[in-house]
């Protein structure tokens, strides 16, 4: 279970701090939409760990992330873009940041199977389309397998049919690893068809909504 | 009905005149100097003192070489370390080291003199141990360290924009990837700052090519002389004009090739605006050396020109204050200066307002291209051309040495003065330029309340950067001075080969704090002005 | 007549005399090296002896070495001020004639007293001196007798010169090492080039880094130590005597072709070969007169080379550009 609490941030010139509370059982995948600039990136930031809170705790399964570095934190995110480098194949994007290389060849064409980019290992990421890079950065989380997932806008910019088939990936592969999902879009849509749970996010909290 | 029909002519078509008159002016003049060049006369009115071209070519081309190397290197290696520290006081120093492109080259050779010279800091401190550092400033080394000190400082504070310009998401994810610092440089740092090397390299081997008043004082004589100094020493010590046309025919060829491979790769080193708020800094043993080299590059940057205000400060004022012609030299320097930045801001904006209401790409094109060719015109031989075309006329050189130093100087600074109006301007006409015009708002209306306003701090940028320019000019002076009528900065360069080094010392501090002041104060008046208007 | 309209009258009638005195009043320009320029050498006492018996003005305009003055002139070309060039010596004599801007002086040079004869028409001598090195007796006790003494890497001597570019003691000095050592000359230079300090651009600035210490031994004069003896009585500085012979300086001025005021100029020239011009010179220039008067006390101190040198105008004038290009590369 992914618990934060009463987590606290302001930005600098903020008048009033977000304060989030919110809890994701594993395997869920909540969505929290709201206008822009109202803080949605700061939360996954902060889970992140790009960002200190300054009170408040972030705790999966009882262990508290807070002293955790981001690169040691079991968080895997996901961008509107940027996720992949240019100049690197495939193969190089998804190797990077494991620890070992050992048998990565046939873990990374299983993952790349997976997201149904069978043989795209040697390829440019910028020979790539906005939704094949998407699919490959999500076979780098599946790779990684890190037990808590960020979308930030993961969506949008592809068109429709790119698009659904995203969510369906994502649906699937978070029921599979029992990932603890947060997703942060203004798509309808996304939340639509991903969430199990909604939130909004004005006056710089959370509030769930009921499901309709 | 019908005449006002006819009567109204298209938007835009007084700008359109205004800049074609500038460029076609532009090129008039340049048209005027090359026939000056070729037209010359190649009787022997001088000393029959052979020139290698050949070998001073070669010289010329191992020291830019060496120069741009180091200068690359140590710009990515400080980009590098600025762009993961995080200080008080670390604007200020961005600044600074943005200040290098105005800094006189004259300023920094004489810091250089006062720290490494015989009878400098370094030998102070030396001779007590009983070691000494001689004359070894005086020669490739001294050159190659003031050029260092000038062009990596520069290539550091390109690189570093360039750095900056990652976007934050990609860096957040390299990070939370974990990836370690070198992995990071290559990944990350590597390709940001990629496309800027070729144009960067290609700018500061040109500057150290033609670099003239650094040579000039730190050379040490003959055997390090660039094509500058040569086509400087065929004038006014032997008088060869034939050598001198020569020159700097060879001069105009090698720039020119230079640029022009340097254009065709698409990355631009003009500054981005985006500065990016993530911050990521590397483990504690990869900071350690990156304060080691941030240290080194401050230190380095700093000293020569701290040296030159202690210099100046301790030094005789009224000495100097009472030699005539110093007063002479303040005066025409300043005036010079202020006449050439206003000039330099007026072609600047004719031709980049032009720009952005002509319809085809090739009449863009054109209208620019005039000021980009002084870029490969040196100052000496931009100078000799004027001085050429100004005996083909009949004149005497004193009569109009103050307007020949007055538009070379604002020519030269030209090309940087597009560089920065250009994307200025452009980006308020694809903002407001459909708009401005259902609106009917044309010609001076329109500067007055959309452009001016918006492009304010760009305005006072390029003036700064014009009377800078203009204040630091060596070249253009060093064939028109004479006792009577000279420049401060071209004073301090007589004073120091007469060995006065306390007149060269005041002089060199005032230089540097009019330069420095002017470069920091204007764009930030010019700044507060259009914030004001808000 | 009252007094006041007296003092009207008087004082309108030398209004009306003013502006006719000014037109009658030319002005003759100089051109010169700083040393001659300045207030402590012979410009003042020049000045003064010929203003008085010539109804005109004459400046003495100080260019910043003297060949100097020569390229200052022909940089500002047809129209430069300057009528009289004066400082050049017969080593760049021959280059100054070519450049085709000086006019006959038509001076008689017959009574003069020089160690050469005097032919040339179109410019005049007015001293002539002995290229030596100059030395403070006190710190260098030993000083070397020769080129070879002083080049030798053991000497451990520290000397001063001046661009042959731009000064004629640095032209003189190529000059002199040519005439010494002929073919051999580029090797000498390249043993001499250790001990060179600095090459100046005028013999000033040499001098001053001299007296203040920087160096051991400077190129001048060996008339020099007449100005420490005679002006400052101080008997330390003397000029070395070298076996291989010292070469002759005789400086000369001439007459621009450009000048209004050729027949003035003329006058001037003419008056400075005069015993009367010439006795300003030993005391403020520090050279040997051409004319033959006496000379001050104190200069018969001075060593007379036993061997003075001269190269032929003919081989100065055909090859100076390559030898001083040879120095130029052997002293790097």
């Amino acid at each position: 279970m992914l618990r934060i609490e009463n987590l606290t941030f302001a930005h600098p010139g903020q008048t009033a701090p977000y304060q989030f509370d919110l809890e994701v059982a594993p395997g869920e995948i909540v969505a929290i939409s709201g206008t822009s600039g109202s803080g949605k990136s700061t939360l996954l930031d902060l889970v992140a760990g790009f960002l200190t809170p300054t009170n408040g705790e972030i705790a999966l399964d009882d262990r508290s992330l807070l002293p955790l570095p981001p690169e040691e934190r079991p968080v895997s995110i996901l961008f509107q873009d940027n996720n992949l480098f240019d100049h690197l194949t495939v193969a190089q994007n998804i190797a990077l940041g494991l620890q070992s290389t050992h048998g990565s060849e046939q873990a990374i064409s299983d993952v790349l199977k997976r997201v149904g980019l069978e043989g795209y290992a040697p390829r440019r990421a910028r020979s790539l389309s906005g939704g094949q890079q998407q699919r490959v950065a999500l076979a780098r989380t599946l790779l990684r397998d890190k037990p808590i997932l960020l979308l930030d806008e993961p969506f949008t910019g592809l068109d429709a049919e790119t698009a659904s088939s995203m969510r369906d990936l994502v649906k699937d592969l978070t029921n599979a690893k029992n990932w603890h999902v947060v997703l942060v879009s203004h798509d309808e849509d996304d939340a639509v068809f991903l969430a199990d749970r909604r939130f909004d996010l004005s006056g710089n909290q959370l509030t769930e909504r009921a499901k309709a | 009905m019908l005449s006002s029909s006819a009567l109204r002519m298209p938007s835009g078509s007084g700008r359109r005149a205004a800049g074609i008159l500038a460029a076609a002016a532009i090129t008039a003049l340049i048209g005027l100097i090359f026939w000056a060049l070729q037209n010359t006369t190649i009787t022997r009115t001088g000393s029959t003192i052979p020139v290698d071209i050949p070998h001073l070519l070669r010289m010329s081309a191992i020291q830019a070489g060496l120069t741009t190397l180091i200068s690359v290197v140590a710009g990515i290696a400080i980009a590098w370390s600025l762009d993961r520290l995080k200080f008080p006081g670390k604007p200020l120093l961005v600044g600074l080291f943005a200040s290098a492109i105005v800094t006189p080259g004259v300023v920094v050779a004489f810091g250089l003199i006062t720290i490494w010279g015989r009878a400098g800091w370094a030998n102070t401190v030396l001779n007590a141990m009983g070691l000494s550092v001689d004359s070894s400033i005086f020669g490739l080394y001294g050159i190659l360290l003031a050029h260092l000190i000038l062009d990596g400082t520069f290539a550091a504070r390109i690189l570093l924009s360039r750095l900056d310009a990652n976007p934050a998401t990609r860096l957040k994810t390299g990070r939370s990837l974990g990836l370690g610092a070198v992995r990071r440089f290559m990944v990350l740092d590597w390709p940001a700052m990629r496309g800027a090397i070729p144009g960067l390299s290609a700018i500061i081997f040109l500057l150290a090519f033609t670099s003239f008043p650094i040579v000039l004082l730190l050379g040490g004589g003959p055997a390090n002389q660039t094509l500058e100094v040569a086509i400087y020493s065929s004038v006014r010590l032997n008088f060869d004009l034939g050598a001198a046309v020569a020159l700097s025919l060879t001069q105009l060829v090698v720039c020119t090739a230079t640029i022009l491979p340097a254009l065709a790769f698409p990355g631009s080193i003009a500054p981005a605006g985006n500065t990016n708020s993530f911050f990521w800094p590397d483990r504690w043993s990869v900071r350690v050396l990156q304060i080691a080299i941030l240290g080194l590059g401050t230190i380095g940057f700093i000293l020569p020109l701290l040296a030159v205000l202690v210099g100046g400060v301790s030094a005789n004022l009224p000495v100097l204050m009472a030699r005539p012609n110093f007063w002479q030299a303040l005066g025409t320097s300043v005036s010079v200066g202020v006449s050439g930045a206003v000039l330099t801001l007026a072609l600047g904006l004719a031709i980049t307002l032009a720009r952005t209401n002509l319809k085809s790409r090739i009449g863009r094109t054109l209208i620019g291209l005039p000021a980009y060719t002084y870029l490969v015109v040196p100052s000496v031989v931009l100078s000799l051309g004027f001085f050429l075309l100004t005996r083909s006329l009949g004149l005497r050189p004193q009569s109009v040495a103050t307007l020949v130093l007055i538009l070379a100087s604002a020519l030269l600074a030209l090309p940087f003065a597009l560089a920065i109006l250009g994307p200025a301007v452009s980006a308020v006409a694809g903002r407001y330029d459909k708009l401005s015009r259902s609106l009917a708002l044309t010609g001076w209306l329109r500067w007055r309340l959309v452009e001016w306003p918006l492009i304010t701090r760009e305005i006072g940028i390029v003036l700064a950067m014009g009377f800078c320019f203009s204040l630091n000019d060596v070249g253009v002076i060093s064939l028109f001075g004479t006792d009577s009528f000279t420049t401060l900065p071209w004073l301090m360069v007589r004073a120091l080969g007469a060995y006065r080094s306390n007149d060269a010392a005041i002089i060199a501090a005032i230089l540097l704090t009019l330069c420095l002041t002017t470069f920091w104060l204007l764009p930030y008046l010019f700044g507060k002005l259009s914030n004001a208007q808000d | 007549m009252s007094f006041t309209k007296r003092l009207a009258l008087a004082a309108l009638i030398s209004f009306a005399a003013l502006p006719a005195s000014a037109q009658d009043n030319p002005v003759l320009t100089v051109y010169t090296y700083d040393a001659f320029a300045a207030d402590w050498g012979p410009a003042p006492g020049l000045k003064a002896g010929f203003e008085a018996q010539c109804d005109c003005t004459i400046n003495f305009v100080s260019a910043d070495s003297s060949i100097g003055a020569l390229r200052r002139v022909q940089l500002e070309g047809d129209t430069t001020e300057a009528d009289i060039v004066l400082g050049l010596d017969t080593s760049i004599l021959a280059e100054a004639r070519d450049t085709g801007l000086f006019a006959e002086h038509g001076v008689d040079t017959s009574g003069l007293d020089l160690p050469t004869e005097w032919e040339a028409p179109d410019f005049v001598p007015f001293d002539y001196g002995y290229f030596a090195f100059v030395y403070n007796s006190e710190t260098l006790p030993n000083p070397p007798r020769s080129f070879e003494e002083l080049a030798d890497e053991d000497s451990g001597i520290k000397i001063v010169i001046q661009d042959p570019r731009s000064a004629t003691p640095g032209l003189g000095l190529v000059l002199w090492l040519k005439a010494a050592y002929g073919d051999d000359a580029v090797e000498a230079w390249t043993d001499l080039a250790p001990q060179i300090v600095t090459v100046t651009r005028g013999w000033s600035e040499s001098y001053n880094l001299f007296l203040n210490g920087e160096a051991d031994m400077v190129l001048s004069y060996t008339t020099s130590p007449a100005y420490h003896l005679i002006a400052e009585d101080d008997d330390r500085f003397a000029a070395a005597p070298f076996e291989e012979g010292h070469y002759m300086q005789i400086e000369v001025a001439g007459v621009l072709s450009s000048s209004p005021n050729k027949d003035l100029a003329r006058d001037f020239l003419a008056w400075l070969i005069t015993p009367e011009a010439q006795s300003v010179i030993p005391t403020t220039n520090w050279m040997y007169p051409v004319a033959p008067i006496d000379l001050p006390d104190g200069f018969e101190t001075l060593t007379i080379p036993e061997k003075p040198l001269l190269l032929p105008d003919a081989d100065v004038a055909a090859n100076t550009g390559t030898w001083i290009a040879e120095m130029l590369d052997a002293i790097e």
